[in-house]
């Protein structure tokens, strides 16, 4: 069964909060050791979705289940996940050793008034025989967790005395160190610079396969997305839009806002002449989807990337090039077609003021149903 | 139109103060070619050096000095022991009195009630106050403005008015009696002892308990409880291990702003209390204002003032940052 290899499911979540919907019949799964990442703009509802999964928040309606039990009505404290919060959040009155050890020190306390209430009154508590972990034990855990964030030796040290990224390391230690079944990330790299980012994307997407721990992460930023996650879940104004895995959410954006938010994209209205023909820019292209009748509007999406620029007598358009930036590893031209202006990126750059021709693959050509309607058919049917 | 009229003196001080303050800027504008920012302190360093510096240098020469001015101790000795003058008639009245000499130690006595009863208040203001901070503090908790509206508006109201308050609620003839009596039970003494004194303390120093707590309180970050009950803390252990810790800054500044106007109190006990009870404050004083004894009142102003010094000293090192933003 497909159901037993879900570690969470979200059925039919919605959120109010005075009124105001949040969040609108949310379903989704988890698998195990899966990286799952809620993306969208903020206020979508990413943010609010993780903390429903953490406890931290109860659904208006709507149930969550881990590994098939509800769990929807459970603290924060009783569930198999942890956190890493957004700023962190590390208790400033204990040192780096001290907040990361929290957790396991807790449990033991925990363990250890289950013990003594079983030897006092002989009472039964709920789970087994559970041993308290040693002084020792506990070191030894705290110390793989600082070499495992590269923070050896950094036991002693205030919290407040770390960078940045240090302390969103130490976070991850902290929630890593309990062994939960599932990791929550709240936007954990916002606070970093571009190339920590980066470095940090890598570690976790590491991390989090060799300890094959179920990650589910929520940031704004694409590109994070698309380079961690194992799936993506694109949402927007407490819906989900789109589910799949980061090649199939670029190459095959469910929608003109899905393909807009993620990377860069011409978002053009057009007419499907016929199956296989899309009308746009007043000129007929080829292309390959079909199914969605004669001379209907719809939005047509092009990549920058996907746009060929050829001599001005063999392209399908021509156009103006009338800016040109320097990106990097290409060059931004936008050029005007008299009708509208396309974003393209090219590693040749053609000079300001030439006339260009234009020409675009039909594989590269998606159709979707224009915005108006998708947001209608989605109140329709909500599911995923 | 009000008559001004003040003292020659006053004027020349304030003159002078005046024609230092200018200077000062003159001065600093010159070498600095701008205006120190400090430099707009200086009024309140002037006001710091005749109201504070000055009365205190004046109090230590009188603990020091006879009523002649000349260098003694004796003043010191009289705190120690208050039976002074009867200890010198037995001294000189031959050996067999000699057994009759006393430790006498009223001060002492006097001293350490007021410790015990500022204790007391600063516990009880501990004990009361902290769950009202937290409640206040709470911000799912809708009421908790309106609470610290109510905690304020008393403070309003001037500390003797709100004292003398409570005694028409407390005497024998006041609203709990008279209540007491329309139920047919006997009327109670409520007024003239210790409980009544410490009932005044706690009413009138509360609020400086309860500020301090909220203000730490509510600069937490809400963050901190969810991470500790995400590491498996149910609430109570959320408290212990999270909240508790991380307000102790403004439990201590609440703490010395409770038990230093307490040490010192002497209002009240003489309201509420009827002169049964004594307090270091009324000690002091009765040596100024009653005995006109200002070397010995001196002597027992500075015995406070160190003592209060330790106090302060002991908090600052747990509390070595001041983020309680109280008075330490």
């Amino acid at each position: 069964m497909m159901e037993q290899e879900h570690l969470i499911d979200l059925s039919n979540i919605s959120k109010d909060y005075d009124g105001t919907t949040v969040l609108s019949n949310i379903n989704l799964y988890v698998r195990k050791k899966e990286f799952v990442t809620l993306l969208g703009p903020s206020g979508c509802g990413k943010t609010t979705t993780l903390r429903i999964i953490g406890g931290f928040e109860y659904p208006t309606t709507g149930t969550v289940y881990f590994e098939g039990q509800d769990v929807t009505a459970l603290p924060p404290y009783k569930r198999q996940v942890n956190t890493v919060f957004q700023k962190y959040a590390l208790f400033p009155h204990l040192n780096v050793r001290d907040n990361i050890a929290f957790g396991l020190n807790v449990k033991n306390h925990k363990i250890g008034k289950a013990n003594m209430q079983r030897a006092l009154f002989g009472k039964k508590t709920e789970g087994n025989q559970l041993q308290k972990l040693s002084r020792k034990e506990i070191d030894k855990k705290v110390d793989r967790m600082l070499e495992l964030v590269n923070l050896k030796g950094y036991g002693k040290r205030s919290v407040d005395q770390l960078s940045g990224g240090q302390q969103q390391r130490i976070a991850i230690a902290r929630a890593l160190v309990n062994e939960p079944e599932v990791l929550l990330l709240d936007e954990p790299l916002g606070a970093l610079d571009l190339k920590l980012r980066k470095e940090m994307q890598l570690e976790l997407k590491s991390m989090q396969q060799q300890l094959g721990i179920t990650f589910i992460y929520v940031t704004h930023d694409q590109e994070e997305a698309l380079t961690m996650s194992d799936t993506v879940v694109v949402m927007r104004d407490g819906h989900i839009l789109q589910i799949g895995d980061p090649k199939r959410i670029y190459d095959e954006p469910a929608n003109a806002f899905v393909a807009d938010f993620i990377g860069e994209s011409n978002i053009l209205r057009g007419t499907m002449v016929e199956d296989e023909l899309v009308n746009f820019c007043g000129v007929n292209f080829p292309c390959v989807d079909s199914g969605f009748g004669e001379n209907v509007p719809v939005d047509v999406v092009v990549r920058p990337e996907d746009i060929m620029i050829v001599g001005e007598d063999i392209g399908q358009l021509t156009g103006t090039v009338q800016s040109v930036l320097f990106k990097g590893v290409h060059y931004e031209m936008m050029i005007d077609t008299g009708d509208t202006v396309l974003k393209v990126h090219s590693t040749v750059m053609q000079p300001q003021g030439s006339r260009v021709g234009i020409n675009i693959v039909p594989y590269n050509i998606h159709i979707m149903k224009p915005m108006d309607d998708v947001k209608s058919e989605e109140e329709a049917e909500e599911s995923v | 139109m009000y008559n001004v009229s003040l003292p020659w003196w006053a004027w020349v001080m304030m003159g002078v103060g005046l024609a230092v303050f200018v200077g000062f800027i003159i001065l600093s504008v010159r070498r600095n070619h701008g205006v120190k920012r400090s430099l707009f302190a200086s009024p309140y360093t002037l006001w710091m050096i005749i109201f504070t510096v000055v009365p205190c240098i004046l109090v230590a020469y009188y603990a020091f000095t006879d009523a002649n001015g000349a260098f003694t101790l004796d003043n010191f000795r009289h705190f120690w022991d208050s039976n002074h003058a009867k200890n010198e008639l037995y001294a000189t009245m031959g050996d067999e009195y000699a057994g009759y000499i006393t430790r006498g130690t009223v001060n002492v006595d006097t001293l350490v009630y007021s410790l015990w009863m500022a204790f007391l208040c600063t516990v009880i203001c501990l004990l009361l106050g902290y769950p009202a901070a937290l409640f206040m503090a709470d911000r799912n908790m809708k009421i908790g403005a309106t609470i610290v509206v109510l905690f304020i508006i008393p403070m309003w109201m001037n500390f003797l008015l709100r004292t003398i308050a409570w005694m028409s609620l407390l005497e024998d003839n006041g609203l709990i009696n008279s209540f007491l009596r329309l139920l047919g039970f006997e009327g109670v003494q409520l007024m003239y002892n210790s409980s009544a004194v410490l009932l005044g303390m706690v009413y009138n120093f509360l609020p400086f308990m309860v500020f301090p707590i909220y203000t730490s309180l509510s600069k937490l970050d809400p963050k901190l409880g969810e991470a500790a009950q995400d590491l498996g803390c149910n609430e109570w252990r959320t408290f212990t291990r999270v909240t508790a810790p991380l307000s102790l800054p403004g439990v201590i500044s609440g703490i010395t702003m409770v038990f230093m106007p307490s040490v010192t109190t002497f209002f009240i006990p003489r309201i509420l209390g009827g002169g049964n009870t004594m307090m270091f404050g009324d000690l002091i004083e009765s040596k100024f204002l009653t005995e006109g004894n200002w070397n010995v009142g001196s002597a027992l102003s500075m015995i406070m003032m160190i003592l209060i010094l330790l106090s302060l000293g002991i908090l600052r090192k747990a509390d070595p940052e001041g983020e309680g933003g109280g008075i330490a």
